[in-house]
């Protein structure tokens, strides 16, 4: 692979865009493919075939041939409503997974640079701060105020793009009021039971990372199901 | 929905290289059976033969190594390699678990 191939694959990854790394196994060479860009005269003839590999979002040989396709996808939009501890351990685990975390908060104390370096944090509240990401059913939310003003807004909006993971931190109790007034806010019991809430896989731990580690299994678990 | 990991291994092939290390890429390519890792899994190697990312579950990584260190050695741009299911043979390379792989090493230049 040429060192300007892997520059451009490594700013495409940081830009999240779509795209493939096309291989000619034999040559060697190597180029980059995207939706709108027209492929190279030797690697025309396998345009379905590559097409194919791009929709399906899957690695390898065409067969019969020597040429090689890896794609990469968008990674996985996270919104953390409460830059809370928990969301600190979360930001962590989500660096070597293929997610990309917005936290919204509108507690200025909480949203701090120096809490969250490097983060994009949203000092608004969910309704105002939803009208700057693109949601859709790709998009998870993970809301950890327990608090109802800011949570229920951002579950709200969840559940109306019908986000295929939502979870929400709070005891069972918590959980039960939460239902209530999603209910009475017209939601169906349907959607009020994809909720994953109290939130996490159960690990037993308690601790701000214990918490954060059972969130990132159950997100990784149901990105999976997807 | 697949691909929900990104192990950065592309980004540090690119750092090897601004340090003046000359850098073998491999690739996971095909796979059949239990394989331990999927197609598109990547390590990197160096010449002294450090080396970082994994194609198997620690079973072929150091043969990779050991042709990756040959590649640079004789500056050839590419090889294919298969891994196949080992025999009862503790000193062999291959993979216990039953599964075959194909890697492709390239030279980054």
């Amino acid at each position: 692979m040429k060192l300007e191939t892997l520059k451009s694959i490594i700013s495409k990854k940081k830009n999240k865009t779509e795209f493939a790394i096309i291989t000619n196994l034999s040559t060697g060479e190597s180029e980059i493919f995207e939706k709108e860009k027209p492929l190279s005269k030797e690697l025309e003839k396998y345009s379905n075939q590559i097409n194919e590999f791009f929709k399906s979002k899957k690695n390898g040989v065409i067969d019969g041939t020597e040429i090689f396709i890896e794609t990469y996808i968008k990674p996985i939009k996270v919104i953390i409503v409460g830059a809370v501890h928990i969301a600190q351990y979360l930001v962590e685990f989500a660096k070597s997974l293929n997610f990309e975390i917005s936290i919204i908060d509108p507690r200025g104390y909480f949203a701090s640079e120096q809490r969250f370096p490097e983060m994009k944090i949203i000092n608004k509240w969910p309704d105002e701060a939803f009208k700057q990401i693109e949601t859709n059913e790709n998009t998870a939310l993970i809301a950890l105020t327990h608090d109802p003003k800011i949570d229920d807004p951002a579950l709200h909006h969840a559940l109306n793009k019908k986000f295929y993971y939502i979870g929400a931190l709070g005891s069972k109790k918590t959980h039960t009021n939460r239902c209530e007034r999603l209910k009475e806010a017209g939601f169906s019991t349907n959607q009020i039971n994809s909720i994953h809430g109290p939130i996490g896989i159960k690990l037993g731990g308690r601790s701000a990372p214990e918490i954060a580690l059972s969130i990132i299994a159950q997100l990784v678990a149901q990105t999976y199901k997807k | 929905m697949k691909n929900s990991f990104d192990e950065k291994i592309l980004e540090e092939a690119h750092d090897w290289v601004k340090v003046n290390q000359k850098v073998i890429l491999a690739t996971v390519i095909q796979t059949w059976g239990s394989s331990p890792r999927p197609t598109g899994s990547r390590m990197i190697v160096n010449e002294k033969g450090d080396f970082s990312g994994s194609v198997s579950g620690g079973c072929v990584e150091s043969a990779v190594v050991r042709e990756s260190m040959g590649l640079l050695k004789d500056n050839k741009p590419h090889k294919k390699i298969e891994f196949k299911v080992s025999n009862e043979s503790a000193w062999e390379v291959g993979l216990a678990c039953g599964g075959e792989i194909t890697v492709y090493l390239e030279q980054i230049n």
